[in-house]
């Protein structure tokens, strides 16, 4: 944040300086365009969610007719109630929190014990062991090879397919790697003296001092678990143990299909998901994300800055 | 790691600390090493030895062992099928058409920003704009289907003020493309800024203040000082970028698409999506996924490679 902060003095200098011709009318004429346009661009951002919040608390015929926009006409809350109540919605919201807390937890465990070793120069072997954990960033197996693999190694509708491979993930271990490397080596050295291992220095030492590096990884983890259909889509078909995302997806797909037949035969539509359930059930599907999201903001900007732009 | 022979030999002289020595004192880092290395041993490396299968003709009762060996067979008939050829064509297409519409929007973006001297204003926007990055392409699918929607939705509501005919534009052919560039930009340009607005900090202060004296106004500082200061990010995220040339972002298109835009907007991700797992042509998927990882490994290297010649700055 502080790349952001130490713009600020500026200003009243410029002022001073640039009285003349330079701070004439042009140049307010580009504040007042630029303000505008950040503020159209925000409201634009924004557009889609409020019009999709206003449809959720319409009632449907009201939304059948196309007449909702920004807000909400006859409003009600029964399409939250019945989302809420509905078992197929419920149950993939459990699988979801399931899969975004076992996976976040294994996740960070297994990332953060493949960090330390890493970020010790004097390991013997390192450059190589890097090179082989950076080379699968570039290339991979694939698709079919990968699919093939869970398929014989029977891990096909288990909820753990879903997070085991993704356990190592190469980005955020260099990310966590980096910052333990700037950790001060006295630390080790003198939990060594005191005979602690490795174990107690990374538990007791590296994680109280890393706790920053290590929630913003965890949040990171946390929103992708939450987010992934992809993996769904491809490992699992038994609806028990579909997640939150794939049961939306499929709710969409009765939504473009919808788009479709309302070209051909506006009364076959109906017999759709009707849309109003729809906006309620992606709206419910936003609320983590946006719980979180203030704390995401917090750290983002230092992981990020880490990760993409050390060296 | 450390039994075996090597020991033995070595214990007995400890001035010399030999490699393994050092090995044996470290093996507490192997072991906590281990977890993370098996994994990737095992849901990485094994799949790349599973490629093989793009040179078999791998049915999955024999398994990898007894399926037949075919050569290059699968790959002859890769360029000879026009589904490839039209899937590698739309692939292509859609990447660069997000290239040259998204890559400039977050450098603008980020330079604007940086202008904007209300700090207030300045963080609400940056707060908003960073929000959709986080969101899955399910939820921002749905967020458009009923935006974009024939009807009712708030778009084609708009363009029917103006005597516009609704437009279907997640069912057409000329629609559907730009849909796709739009939300890509709508849900990733904020979170890019990120990185340009990092790489101002590293811009000397002085430089500017400088120009101030010398009368430059905005412009010139922007054109001068800013823009070249932050061309080796620039460069660095236009390699990146061409590493994923031949992806074009399969997890958008496949929550978004539909049968009626296939010709479009059908890329070799989902195209191996269909074909892989819902027809079971495992080893011409294998092939053509094969074909995609290669090129973009090939990319990403060589672009590595020649930033490093002549700018002296890489992503390794």
């Amino acid at each position: 944040m502080n790349s952001l902060t130490t713009q600020t003095p500026v200003p009243p200098r410029r002022k001073r300086r640039s009285k003349g011709i330079r701070r004439s009318w042009p140049e307010k004429l580009f504040d007042v365009c630029n303000y505008a346009l950040f503020a159209l661009i925000g409201l634009s951002t924004l557009l889609p969610f409020v019009n999709l919040l206003a449809k959720s608390l319409s009632s449907e015929e009201a939304v059948f007719a196309g007449r909702v926009g920004l807000l909400p006409i006859d409003l009600q809350f029964g399409t939250y109630r019945y989302v809420l109540e509905d078992e197929a919605f419920m149950g993939a919201l459990r699988v979801s929190v399931l899969l975004t807390v076992l996976g976040t937890a294994c996740s960070l465990l297994v990332t953060t014990l493949t960090a330390y070793p890493l970020s010790k120069p004097r390991l013997v072997g390192r450059k190589w062991l890097l090179l082989l954990f950076i080379f699968t960033m570039l290339f991979g197996g694939g698709l079919i090879p990968t699919y093939l693999l869970m398929h014989n190694l029977h891990l096909v509708n288990t909820l753990s397919v879903l997070f085991l491979p993704s356990m190592v993930n190469v980005f955020n271990m260099l990310v966590i790697k980096n910052y333990f490397e700037g950790l001060p080596d006295s630390l080790e050295e003198s939990a060594k003296l005191d005979g602690a291992g490795h174990i107690r220095i990374l538990l007791f030492i590296y994680l109280p001092l890393s706790l920053p590096v290590l929630a913003t990884i965890a949040l990171f983890f946390a929103v992708a678990f939450w987010n992934d259909y992809f993996n769904a889509m491809i490992y699992i078909s038994n609806p028990s143990l579909k997640p939150l995302q794939l049961f939306l997806k499929e709710l969409l797909v009765s939504s473009s299909d919808f788009l479709r037949n309302a070209t051909m035969n506006p009364d076959q539509a109906l017999n759709t998901a009707p849309q109003s359930i729809q906006a309620a059930s992606i709206i419910l599907a936003t609320v983590p994300i946006l719980v979180v999201y203030p704390f995401l903001q917090k750290y983002f900007v230092k992981g990020v800055l880490v990760g993409s732009v050390k060296e | 790691m450390t039994d075996g022979n090597p020991n033995a030999a070595i214990a007995p002289r400890p001035n010399r600390r030999s490699v393994w020595n050092k090995i044996r004192a470290d093996r507490e880092l192997y072991l906590l090493l281990l977890p993370g290395l098996a994994a990737l041993l095992l849901f990485k490396y094994t799949p790349m030895y599973g490629i093989l299968i793009a040179f078999k003709d791998y049915n999955i009762f024999d398994g990898m062992g007894g399926s037949p060996w075919v050569g290059m067979d699968n790959f002859r008939k890769l360029f000879e099928s026009e589904d490839f050829l039209l899937v590698l064509r739309n692939t292509i297409e859609i990447s660069l058409l997000k290239l040259v519409f998204l890559f400039p929007l977050p450098i603008i973006a980020a330079i604007l920003l940086n202008e904007l001297r209300l700090m207030a204003f300045r963080r609400t926007v940056q707060t908003v704009i960073y929000l959709p990055h986080f969101l899955s392409w399910i939820i921002i699918s749905g967020l458009f289907i009923d935006l974009l929607s024939i009807n009712g939705g708030l778009v084609n509501k708009l363009l029917g003020q103006f005597g516009i005919e609704p437009i279907p534009f997640f069912l057409s052919n000329d629609y559907f493309r730009g849909v796709l560039v739009t939300t890509a930009g709508w849900k990733e340009t904020g979170w890019s800024t990120i990185v340009y607005l990092a790489a101002f900090s590293t811009i000397d202060p002085g430089l500017y203040e400088a120009a101030r004296m010398d009368g430059a106004g905005r412009w010139k500082q922007i054109r001068h000082i800013t823009l070249p200061g932050i061309s080796p990010i620039i460069v660095l995220m236009l390699i990146l970028r061409l590493g994923s040339l031949f992806t074009a972002d399969t997890e958008q298109i496949l929550a978004m698409y539909n049968s009626t835009v296939y010709k479009s907007s059908d890329i070799i991700g989902t195209y191996v999506y269909r074909m892989g797992l819902g027809k079971q042509e495992y080893s011409f998927t294998t092939a053509v996924g094969l074909f995609e990882s290669v090129i973009g490994f090939i990319l990403i290297v060589s672009g590595n490679y020649l930033s490093r010649k002549y700018l002296r700055r890489g992503i390794w």
